[in-house]
């Protein structure tokens, strides 16, 4: 079953500036875990942005789950938010905060103004928590404050509070930049693990071809805003690459 | 049959502890606010119930009636405020100008990473820069006033020393927040500590430090129009002179020439602050 449909996707971040996405096309289907691969530039961050809204698409359709995306209400775009979970490169994690209070974040869509306020999160919350900490090794570290911890332990953190929002898709926005390469094949290797685990389709932005090739079962591949490929992992070839890659030879 | 015996990993985490933890931690807070609340009313109780004098207070007609003395503005006496108006605006330049030369060496002495002599310079400075906000401008001007007779020049010191301590203070935060990859650079291609200071650390503050300063001059109209309450010149001593004369609609052009003057600080500051940052 198709989860994510994307037609046609156009982008630019203001009316003078360049276009950033030219015409891109795609659909997710829900045991997918695909890769978005390219050069710095290509618009990989801005197409997965797109789908959230973080950043509004000029034009172009995007269907997810029988919803559509670009014409939601504040209301209906919050709730679509709530169904999409997000890993950021930079983890995004409120610093002065615990780690629990981090996961707990990912809660929020469905906490009203007043617990927020008294932070006064569900016993199930609570325990969604502990459980998902404890399956992201961090449960020695739940009191602990999120800018206490090591990089890998941080983007750790950033996927239990995605995974929180027991999510219909998670959006991963380069999760490994910012790590070394052993703890990048590690967090790569447990967002692959809980998204088969819990059965939610991926979406990933991924400048490491290696890695997408290892942890990914579909890849697409920008170029300067152009889908270049789009297909099974196993038919990526070295001279498609080169494809993708050319403009940062020059 | 030793089956973990020698594990003492401490026993995990429950929800119910999470949750009784943060129950506690609502209750204090309940009770930090309760006790704000005390002593917001205690307070209220001594300075307002008890020290007002409510027989001369009288009803809200004669609140009204004084207060209302002071609508109404003394047309006639706008000409006369021009030049007042003009020397606490030079005033405010001239005291924030020399402020800001007295903080080169207060924020220099008074950066950890940069103090030239920790044990004696910090100190030093941050004594400074205390001394300098804990006294009110009124009492610098009254202070000046009998150090160099009555006058703007009186205004301009007690404006310059009063301003030390908040540019002084953010200034030298700012160099303590810098990122060391600069410094670090310049002292590898082998630059000197005052090539340091020109390279790496200034055009990383320098913005913030405008801003600062940009702000403190502001300020400064506002200190500058009130410091002739105490003879140190500018719009303050015409305030005085109409407030002493019972004047009261002079009283209230004086303020609107006040408020003409800071409004014209404040777009002054605001263009200054957008082309400079």
């Amino acid at each position: 079953m198709k989860i994510l449909e994307v037609k046609e996707l156009h982008a630019r971040y203001s009316a003078s500036g360049p276009e950033i996405l030219k015409g891109i096309s795609f659909a997710v289907e829900d045991d997918d875990f695909f890769a978005i691969i390219g050069p710095s530039g290509a618009g990989k961050s801005t197409l997965i942005r797109c789908i959230n809204r973080l950043v509004d698409p000029t034009s172009g359709v995007i269907i997810f789950d029988t919803r559509s995306v670009t014409t939601l209400s504040c209301k209906g775009l919050k709730l679509l938010r709530r169904d999409i979970g997000m890993i950021f490169q930079e983890f995004n994690l409120i610093n002065r905060m615990s780690v629990m209070d981090n996961v707990l974040s990912g809660r929020l869509g469905y906490t009203g103004n007043l617990r927020t306020l008294f932070r006064s999160f569900r016993r199930d919350d609570i325990d969604h928590a502990l459980q998902l900490l404890e399956r992201v090794g961090l449960i020695d570290h739940v009191d602990k404050r999120a800018d206490e911890l090591s990089g890998g332990q941080r983007q750790r953190v950033g996927i239990a509070r995605a995974l929180m929002q027991n999510p219909k898709l998670l959006l991963v926005d380069e999760p490994t930049s910012a790590l070394d390469p052993k703890i990048s094949r590690e967090v790569m290797g447990l967002i692959k693990q809980m998204a088969t685990e819990l059965k939610v389709p991926c979406l990933c932005n991924i400048h490491d071809v290696d890695l997408a090739k290892e942890f990914c079962n579909k890849i697409i591949g920008l170029q300067d805003g152009v889908k270049m490929f789009d297909g099974l992992t196993e038919d990526m070839d070295q001279g498609k690459l080169d494809e993708i890659y050319a403009m940062e030879v020059l | 049959m030793n089956n973990k015996a020698t594990n003492t990993s401490p026993p995990r985490i429950t929800s119910q502890v999470i949750l009784d933890r943060r129950r506690s931690a609502r209750m204090i807070m309940a009770v930090v606010y309760l006790v704000l609340l005390a002593l917001v009313v205690w307070s209220v109780q001594v300075t307002v119930i008890e020290d007002t004098d409510w027989n001369r207070l009288g009803g809200f007609g004669k609140v009204w009636e004084a207060t209302n003395r002071f609508i109404g503005l003394d047309i006639a006496l706008f000409p006369n405020l021009i030049k007042p108006a003009i020397e606490t605006l030079m005033i405010a330049c001239l005291g924030t100008l020399l402020g800001v030369i007295l903080c080169v060496p207060a924020a220099w002495f008074g950066a950890l990473n940069i103090t030239p002599f920790k044990p004696v310079t910090y100190p030093l400075a941050r004594m400074m820069m205390t001394l300098s906000r804990s006294i009110h401008e009124i009492v610098w001007a009254l202070f000046f006033v009998s150090a160099v007779g009555l006058g703007a020049l009186a205004g301009i010191f007690a404006i310059a020393v009063r301003s030390v301590g908040f540019i002084a203070k953010m200034s030298a935060e700012a160099i303590e927040d810098i990122d060391p990859g600069p410094v670090e650079a310049i002292r590898a291609v082998g630059g000197n500590d005052f090539q340091v200071v020109i390279y790496a650390i200034l055009p990383q503050v320098l913005p913030q430090v405008l801003g600062v300063i940009i702000f403190e001059w502001e300020i400064n109209i506002r200190r500058s129009a009130i410091l002739g309450l105490v003879g140190a010149g500018g719009l303050g001593l015409v305030f005085f002179r109409q407030m002493n004369t019972f004047n009261f609609h002079g009283v209230m052009s004086v303020i609107v020439a006040i408020l003409g003057l800071i409004l014209i600080g404040e777009a002054l500051s605001h263009w200054a602050r957008r082309s400079i940052i």
